[in-house]
């Protein structure tokens, strides 16, 4: 039974191993062997103060867009599971609404909003609030604001698939011995939700040490991130850096979220556990 | 010695067709290998299918990206799959520096001399021609004054505005020095010497400051420059004339334009050389057939005679267009093979300073 069990994971584990292991190896001999064995791809990159900068540039984006997704998110994820079960879903559905858009359109979108002759400058210099347009396109907060309005659906409803896990006769239990309802709330409900909170803050980091199309289209010169150097290494036929490149991102993805497990680990509870 | 990389498998692809192509030699077809898409359907219409029709031989177009990887990898293996192929600038340069073309025996392609001598290069022709050129909203631009030249885009007190340039090192290097007062045919003897590119950099500096935006897109200056996010910007020569038809007010400034050929070469080793020829002959030779693809595509070929064939209004959007091609230059695609990594890199830590 248990080996059969087993066998489910089968098709799951090849398509891995054709999927993601097989090319990131691939990836991986361009970035090493590329025109013969030598690290020099490796050291290019961590010699120079530019592509470092742009690297530490990756992080705190990632870091921050994260983070800002978390703190809209999950209060967000918070009302709609204090709200009425038949009205729910319908507030699912309207978060879950932009998701069905591709990436490349919401970032046109953004465009049109804070462009020079935009929704929000027009609706700025009507108001009289300024006379000459504002600049909000190619800025590093447009890059924040189109990457936080892509990503933050996927925080909601992580952090809401955590929530309906909680049993409410916690918190009541907890009202019941005597706390108030912010200590119920602060001592019961927050670490049962933290584990939910963490793995959407997970998510959207990886997602965002990633991302290059929206930088290369709402931000300014210096709102480079990883992604699009591999772009561009790619474009100019540099696969061996662009390997390199590759694998920087997906080793420091991997052990910065190994960090993040480390740490919340000591604070994490499973609701099902409790 | 060397692990098996994606290159290595690639190259033991590129053997396999050709046992399985022994079998039917007699029956000739050649491989071109193009970009595919819109482009693809108009040279099937205007090219494949007549020349099929004429000689007998079949061509089977592919569409490509990442050409130079792919040459390098048949080169490896000896044996190319690919006898035609069309090729941007900096992959015919690689090409051409590697030895991967065949030389172009232009008594045979070209006997009637309807190429220009600029596009009798000695590996391959030039199949078709785009340009980047200077584009400005004629209705933000101040009384009575237009730009006319890559020093007006510079002069920001007699030409307030938003700019964009795009995101490239090749091209702006370019465009700095013919602003700061160097003439199209001295370019790249200038940017040949360390100082040429510290004087491109050092006058790029002084525009950085006024540069709203630096795109990575074709479409993205087009779009601009209809959302009026910029005013001045550079762009592909196509896309300005679509913008125009669609009635915003955009003109093209064609002097010191940079024209980037799309240039088409015989691959090395081919085994249907003399077909591959005919092909090359027929595509390139013919203004007739030439001002066909230029209606089309908006990229016309340098083949003489081209433009009796075409309206004149529609001639005059057109980079090699003679009144165009005056204060052009040809971007020299085996200079940026060779500086194109050391400038590039540059180039990106101008960009984060």
């Amino acid at each position: 039974m248990r080996f059969a069990h087993r066998l489910t994971l089968v098709p799951a584990v090849l398509l891995a191993l054709a999927m993601f292991a097989v090319p990131v190896a691939f990836v991986f001999s361009e970035a090493v062997f590329t025109p013969e064995f030598s690290l020099a791809h490796f050291e290019r990159f961590f010699s120079r103060a530019a592509y470092l900068s742009v690297y530490r540039n990756t992080l705190v984006v990632s870091a921050a867009v994260a983070s800002i997704c978390l703190a809209v998110g999950y209060p967000m994820a918070l009302f709609i599971v204090g709200q009425p079960a038949g009205r729910r879903p319908l507030l699912l559905f309207l978060v879950l609404v932009p998701l069905w858009m591709s990436i490349l359109v919401r970032t046109y979108a953004w465009m049109v909003v804070l462009g020079r002759e935009g929704i929000v400058n027009g609706a700025l210099q009507w108001l009289g609030l300024t006379d000459e347009p504002l600049t909000l396109m190619f800025t590093t907060g447009a890059v924040y604001v189109a990457m936080v309005q892509i990503l933050l659906p996927i925080m909601v409803v992580t952090c809401y698939s955590a929530m309906t896990e909680i049993d409410p006769g916690l918190v009541r239990a907890a009202r019941v011995c005597g706390a108030s309802p912010f200590a119920a709330f602060r001592k019961v409900f927050l670490p049962l939700s933290l584990e939910g909170a963490v793995t959407g803050w997970s998510v959207i980091f990886i997602l965002s040490m990633g991302f290059f199309i929206v930088p290369a289209l709402v931000g300014g010169r210096r709102d480079v991130l990883l992604g699009n150097m591999i772009v561009n290494q790619v474009g100019q036929a540099n696969w061996g850096f662009a390997g390199a490149l590759a694998i920087v991102l997906l080793v420091s993805t991997i052990v910065l979220l190994g960090l993040v497990r480390l740490v919340a680990g000591r604070f994490l509870y499973s609701p099902r556990e409790a | 010695m060397k692990g098996p990389t994606r290159r290595s498998l690639l190259a033991a692809a590129v053997v396999l067709p050709l046992v399985a192509g022994a079998a039917a030699a007699q029956d000739v077809e050649i491989t071109y290998a193009g970009s595919g898409g819109g482009l693809a359907q108009v040279m099937d219409m205007l090219f494949d299918k007549p020349f099929a029709e004429a000689t007998g031989i079949r061509v089977k177009a592919l569409a490509t990206t990442d050409r130079v990887s792919a040459m390098r990898a048949m080169m490896q293996a000896g044996n190319p799959i690919w006898d035609v192929a069309e090729l941007t600038p900096v992959e015919y340069a690689t090409a051409s520096i590697e030895g991967w073309l065949e030389p172009m025996d232009w008594d045979v392609i070209d006997p009637k001399g309807l190429q220009p001598d600029e596009a009798r290069l000695p590996d391959a022709g030039i199949a078709a021609t785009y340009s980047t050129v200077l584009a400005q909203r004629t209705d933000k631009l101040p009384e009575g004054r237009k730009m006319a030249s890559w020093a007006d885009f510079w002069n920001v007190e007699a030409f307030p505005g938003p700019r964009a340039l795009q995101d490239s090192v090749m091209e702006n290097l370019e465009f700095a020095l013919l602003a700061d007062g160097v003439e199209a045919k001295d370019l790249y003897a200038v940017l040949a010497t360390e100082d040429g590119v510290d004087r491109a950099f050092a006058k790029l500096d002084e525009i950085k400051p006024h540069v709203v935006a630096w795109w990575s897109a074709g479409a993205q200056p087009v779009q601009m420059l209809s959302d009026g996010e910029v005013a001045f910007t550079t762009a592909w020569n196509g896309r300005l004339t679509q913008l125009r038809q669609e009635g915003v007010p955009v003109e093209t400034i064609w002097n010191g334009g940079a024209i980037k050929p799309s240039y088409v070469g015989i691959l090395k080793g081919t085994r249907h050389k003399k077909e591959a020829e005919q092909y090359v002959a027929f595509m390139i030779g013919d203004p007739v057939r030439g001002a066909e693809f230029a209606k089309m595509v908006a990229y016309p070929s340098m083949v003489k005679g081209l433009y009796d064939n075409i309206d004149p209004e529609a001639g005059r959007e057109m980079p090699t267009h003679p009144d165009n091609l005056a204060g052009q230059f040809v971007v020299d695609a085996v200079f940026w093979a060779r500086n194109m990594d050391a400038l590039q890199e540059r180039w990106q830590e101008w960009m984060l300073d």
